[in-house]
């Protein structure tokens, strides 16, 4: 069997069967034969990767009882994420071109531990949408129907690890767009909790809600990535200082006994009736391991879609003020400043992000601020006092991540239906809990996601979860159409 | 809920968005719709509830008043779209510009 997983490329690369480099040839030449059909890159990094897997393959040979399990091994990172001197856009027109001075602290983290970065990965601009067609570099294609999309924002992330291409990579996750890309796409994908991961060198859409995360191919390879970005930094001053615990400890610990809630509100009438069938599936399978399920309700789900769509809006449109044509990206000239100003941002955004930017600004500006803005704040409080109230009785909760499997490109059209994609997701960023997603079935062909949600720094009892049902089940190991390709 | 053509010029200048008339009148409509459905907000009593900022529970989290080493004019200026090689180059200010 090929290995394609972190813990199996890590344990091949120790028995002398392939090296850094020969693991970095196979991608880059997967990536070559699928790109036309995906555009999941928008950027291959081979100069970089080729010096890391060579730095990789020198830490092998002379640290092999000590090197991390994810030096020599290949991956991918979103294109909001920072790396010095190489080209970071965001997805977006306005940043082509720029190149980052610094590199952001997960990233450096990860390449401290020895990973070989690929490229860097297709995204809707800045990180707002739920599909990728928002990139302005063309849509991704999801590598179980290229003419659906991956879900998003995190779109490239997600699809070139379903492909095939690297074992893991990096997303970011706001209101859903780790967790929904990956059911979408039939991979694994986590989101921290808030202040688990340092921001240093993620560009902002949302700071009270943004975090950084992995794509894996399964809930292991996850909670090696997720320990080796995690902890404290300084750089980042909503970092928590908290110790980390390891959650490879408890990983294999099993789900006996623990209590596990469905809340009804996430299994509403949008939920597709093939979503369903197969996350009550995957219910019983949870129960058939030893844990207990029962029904619990998070009232305030529908107004949470109506409470994020306004705290994003206005935290983005706040964040990318500082897109205005002087320090970086690109500029329109004009004889004056203001006029720089309107055009620059006017030919440099998109329309979902002019959309998101008009709607954060309306929502904060004089005369509806209390009506909007302090509203959805106040109502923050309440669907995270939902979630307090839940994990009193019980540990961890169990629904879909997304309601639908991946749609055909073009059919959401009108920004609403698209905002409803995250209905299942956004609330666990408004709380600030961590909540992974497991593949858990099909439906016509398309993958089905099981989302796994737990209280503020019980990360391990996600991962834990997720790890146990997926032990009992074999999705994670199928294979995508483009899977297999390798050299 | 109405929005007006005049608060979409309004928000599109206090966003310094230099939108066409066919694209403000685009986003009228659609701005329309989102604050529709966000309109059911209202009807949730907060008068018990405080607002969340943040979920986290840090506070003024500081550090210590060591300078650290610059990140330096050259690097800081490496992505300017105009400089002379120690400062980021603008179009003159001129009156109207501090409007709006």
């Amino acid at each position: 069997m090929t290995p394609r997983t972190v813990t199996e490329l890590a344990a091949a690369l120790r028995d002398g069967s392939t090296t850094p480099r020969a693991l970095l040839d196979g991608a880059l030449a997967h990536v070559d034969r699928t790109e036309k059909d995906l555009n999941a890159y928008l950027a291959v990094t081979r100069e970089l990767a080729e010096s890391q897997a060579d730095a990789a393959a020198r830490t092998l040979e002379e640290h092999p009882d000590t090197a991390s399990p994810l030096c020599g091994i290949p991956m991918a990172l979103k294109d909001v994420l920072c790396v010095d001197g190489i080209e970071t856009t965001a997805g977006s027109k306005i940043l082509r071109g720029f190149k980052p001075p610094y590199t952001g602290t997960a990233v450096q983290r990860l390449f401290d531990a020895g990973a070989v970065c690929v490229g860097k990965t297709n995204c809707d601009e800045f990180a707002m949408g739920s599909s990728t067609e928002n990139s302005a570099y063309g849509p991704v294609g999801n590598p179980w129907d290229v003419e659906r999309v991956p879900g998003g924002s995190s779109g490239g992330s997600a699809a070139t690890v379903a492909a095939g291409s690297v074992p893991y990579s990096l997303g970011t996750d706001t209101g859903g767009s780790i967790r929904q890309p990956a059911a979408l796409t039939g991979v694994v994908g986590f989101k921290p909790t808030y202040g688990r991961v340092s921001r240093y060198g993620l560009i902002a859409f949302a700071s009270s809600l943004d975090q950084i995360g992995p794509f894996t191919r399964t809930v292991e390879d996850c909670a090696l990535v997720y320990s080796a970005i995690a902890g404290h930094d300084p750089r980042d001053s909503t970092s928590d200082p908290r110790a980390v615990d390891d959650p490879l400890a408890s990983l294999h610990a099993g789900i006996a006994g623990m209590r596990l809630g469905i809340p009804r509100e996430y299994l509403g009438e949008g939920t597709e009736p093939g979503v369903r069938a197969a996350v009550e599936a995957a219910f019983r399978v949870l129960e058939a391991q030893g844990a207990t399920l029962q029904e619990v309700s998070l009232p305030s789900t529908d107004v949470a879609l109506s409470v994020y769509y306004i705290i994003a809006p206005a935290e983005c449109s706040s964040n990318l003020a500082r897109y205005d044509g002087v320090r970086f990206g690109n500029r329109v000239e004009r004889a004056s400043l203001t006029d720089m100003y309107l055009e620059t941002r006017d030919a440099g955004f998109g329309n979902e992000v002019k959309r998101r930017v008009m709607l954060g600004t309306y929502a904060l500006s004089s005369g509806y601020y209390d009506a909007y803005y302090r509203q959805a704040q106040k109502v923050r409080t309440l669907v995270s006092q939902e979630f307090d109230s839940v994990f009193h009785a019980v540990d961890a909760i169990v629904c879909p991540t997304s309601p639908s499997v991946a749609f055909p490109m073009g059919s959401r059209d009108d920004p609403l239906s698209m905002y409803m994609c995250d209905v299942v997701t956004l609330p666990a960023n408004l709380a600030g809990i961590p909540g992974i997603s497991v593949p858990c079935g099909f439906v016509d062909g398309l993958p089905v996601g099981l989302q796994v949600i737990a209280p503020r720094f019980e990360d391990s009892r996600v991962l834990r979860v997720a790890h146990a049902y997926e032990q009992a089940t074999a999705f994670h190991g199928v294979d995508s159409p483009y899977a297999g390709e390798a050299a | 809920m109405t929005l007006t053509r005049a608060e979409v010029d309004h928000v599109a200048s206090l966003a310094r968005l230099g939108l066409s008339d066919t694209e403000k009148d685009r986003l009228l409509g659609e701005l329309e719709k989102i604050l529709d459905h966000i309109a059911r907000l209202q009807q949730v009593d907060t008068s018990a509830l405080a607002e969340t900022a943040q979920v986290g529970d840090l506070v003024n989290v500081m550090r210590a008043d060591v300078p650290e080493p610059p990140i330096g004019a050259a690097a800081a200026l490496r992505n300017a779209p105009a400089s002379d090689g120690s400062h980021f180059i603008v179009g003159a200010i001129q009156g109207d510009d501090l409007d709006a």
